[in-house]
């Protein structure tokens, strides 16, 4: 997969027709004379996108805001070069790009401000602000609240993005390449999740006690959010959920959930498809019960048990069916 | 979390050194299952992390079950939890061990938690693991908040007044009940230590909970060969019917010739202080029939010396059951 680089500091944001016209525009171009806030992010990180816009307006003190454009459509995001990942971009009155926010496939997330351009429309207080705001906002969705509290305190909108030194790290996640520069406490969860974006892999206990956040280490099953990121051994290959299904057409064990109803409100259905896909491969007996114990370190609250018990086992009898494993 | 350096070990030998020099703040790495979760709830603080996974890539037998000249077997200390509970080996050898590993943890833990992890594992006491409690063996000094605290999960046999904190290991209590050996790795040397004497009891300073140094790795653990452990079992029961610690368990191997014992083996896990073998339920089985009223008189000796406190009076006889049908199951 061919990946660009992500447009930066001092690049014409590329224009584009508004998904939703507004009255006084129908595309980006429109808001010459005004500065945007651009939240650019892919349909996987559509909850955190929508937290993006909505927080931003509310931590104002009365400074001039910039309009606020959320764009998730690939075409639009492949011209800023963001593809499978997140941006935030403010764009000056005259399009041109002052600050950015990057993370997702092969792309290290930065910052970039050049504060001392004179070419710079925006007031240097405007702009130091809103990049701030779109800094806290970012962490509001992904940092800890310590850090968000810290933000306003630190005039530096890296700061709130970054703490220590990275390791930059090179992971195979379904198929494709993912590089990163991940602080070492980074765990393989919140890597997939806030830095790739993707949010198919769920935080549920965040201790390795629900099973909620089962990804597929060379097709073994383990615990995301007790991986350390930079642990992954170089050249593994990881799945998660997102990487089950063959375009549009779902894995079997994805069919047999649904068939079987065996989830109901599917917080943690990604991570028992990941568990059962593995558990297919593993020597266990062939009884419902021995399903319960393969299982066990799946936790449903909804009480989804009968159903997944009989999804897993149509699959079993099904790869049975066929023949050897 | 708080932040740390990560690298990746080059050899047993620079694992050894960078453990060495550091002391308390480097902390080696290999499944993370229980370290990764006592950073998270800030238990465990280190400033250091040595990741030795890669050391089972260039030294294969440091992750593989192999087979020892006298008929046992080497369990390589990075070897994960579930590809020794299904190695054919142990399954047919060692039933204990396998099924010590197959009722611990879940199916993702087992493939993540090492062998040798899995005897460093932390008490599950809710005490240590809340750093807003007192607990002698996270910070010593600061008092025991079980002994007079909600102590229904905590040790019968073991304690001291400064900690009851149960050993959570189920593949360590079968490794006592085979006379298993850890080899360790250590700034001078390579030695072997009995499994014995590898745990130590709380006493007076219940952060002390091996006999291993800063620097000392494990490399391996043996099992000995005994050909009466093809008869051995591991009978665990918790408070759920999977994925739980145990209430109370027992690893047993029985030599019965004739109707009669001629050697047995009694470890019992979720009530001590650490993985529990009973020399007095040994002792009141070999020479004895293989019968209910030799297995009940092994059971009481077993927990002659349990000391319970509020909470945790019904381990005394879920205990004592718990052996009962373990050495009735496997005489079965």
């Amino acid at each position: 997969m061919q990946l660009d680089s992500p447009l930066g500091v001092g690049d014409a944001a590329p224009d584009f027709a508004l998904a939703v016209a507004d009255a006084d525009a129908t595309s980006l171009s429109d808001f010459r004379g005004e500065s945007v806030l651009l939240v650019l992010a892919s349909p996987h990180w559509d909850p955190a996108s929508e937290m993006l816009a909505a927080r931003y307006p509310d931590a104002g003190d009365g400074a001039p805001m910039p309009r606020i454009v959320t764009e998730r459509r690939a075409e639009i995001t492949n011209r800023f070069g963001v593809q499978g990942g997140s941006a935030l971009y403010v764009v000056d009155e005259r399009g041109v790009i002052r600050w950015r926010w990057v993370a997702g496939v092969d792309v290290v997330p930065q910052s970039s401000v050049d504060t001392d351009d004179d070419r710079l429309s925006l007031t240097r207080r405007d702009f130091v602000q809103s990049a701030m705001m779109a800094a806290a906002a970012l962490a509001a969705a992904t940092l800890a609240p310590a850090v968000v509290n810290a933000a306003p305190a630190v005039p530096d909108v890296t700061a709130a993005l970054s703490h220590g030194p990275a390791t930059r790290i090179t992971l195979d996640v379904n198929g494709r390449p993912l590089a990163l520069d991940v602080e070492p406490r980074v765990t393989l969860l919140d890597a997939l999740r806030e830095r790739a974006g993707l949010t198919g892999t769920k935080k549920g206990c965040d201790h390795g006690q629900c099973g909620a956040c089962t990804v597929h280490i060379d097709g073994r099953r383990v615990l995301s959010c007790l991986t350390l990121a930079v642990m992954v051994p170089d050249g593994a290959h990881v799945t998660t959920i997102e990487g089950l299904a063959q375009g549009d057409t779902l894995h079997p064990m994805q069919q047999a959930f649904i068939e079987h109803d065996g989830f109901q409100c599917g917080y943690c259905t990604s991570g028992q498809i990941m568990s059962a896909t593995a558990v297919v491969r593993e020597p266990w007996g062939p009884a419902d019960d021995d399903v319960r114990e393969a299982m066990s370190g799946n936790i449903c609250r909804c009480g989804a048990y009968p159903g997944i018990v009989a999804a897993v086992q149509s699959q079993r009898q099904s790869r049975s069916a066929e023949g050897p494993r | 979390m708080i932040d740390f350096t990560y690298r990746r070990a080059a050899s047993v030998d620079d694992a050894v050194r960078s453990g060495a020099g550091a002391a308390q703040q480097t902390r080696f790495i290999a499944g993370g299952t229980n370290l990764v979760d006592l950073m998270k709830l800030d238990v465990e603080r280190p400033a250091a992390i040595v990741d030795i996974n890669v050391l089972g890539a260039t030294d294969r037998s440091l992750a593989a079950v192999s087979d020892l000249p006298d008929g046992g077997l080497r369990l390589g200390a990075l070897a994960r939890m579930s590809d020794v509970a299904w190695d054919a080996r142990v399954k047919e050898r060692y039933p204990v061990v396998s099924q010590s590993l197959l009722l611990a943890a879940s199916g993702q833990l087992r493939n993540m938690a090492t062998l040798a992890g899995n005897i460093m594992q932390r008490t599950r006491c809710p005490y240590f693991r809340d750093v807003a409690m007192a607990c002698n063996k996270r910070e010593p000094g600061s008092g025991c908040s079980a002994i007079l605290g909600i102590n229904r999960t905590h040790a019968v046999l073991g304690g001291s007044d400064k900690c009851i904190a149960v050993h959570p290991s189920d593949f360590a209590v079968a490794l006592v009940a085979l006379d298993a050996t850890v080899h360790v790795h250590g700034p001078s040397g390579a030695r072997a230590i009995p499994i014995a004497k590898f745990h130590l009891l709380p006493g007076q300073h219940p952060e002390r909970e091996t006999v291993l140094q800063p620097g000392d790795l494990i490399t391996a653990i043996d099992l000995p060969a005994l050909p009466f452990a093809r008869r051995s079992l591991y009978l665990k029961v918790r408070d759920r019917a999977s994925y739980a610690f145990a209430l109370a368990s027992a690893a047993v191997a029985l030599d019965v010739q004739g109707g009669t014992i001629r050697a047995a083996r009694v470890a019992l896990g979720g009530i001590g202080t650490k993985p529990w073998r009973s020399a007095a339920a040994e002792h009141a089985l070999v020479g004895r029939p293989a019968s209910a009223a030799t297995f009940r008189a092994a059971s009481q000796a077993a927990l002659a010396d349990a000391r319970p406190l509020r909470d945790n009076r019904f381990k005394v006889p879920l205990a004592r059951r718990t052996l009962e049908r373990a050495l009735a199951e496997v005489t079965a």
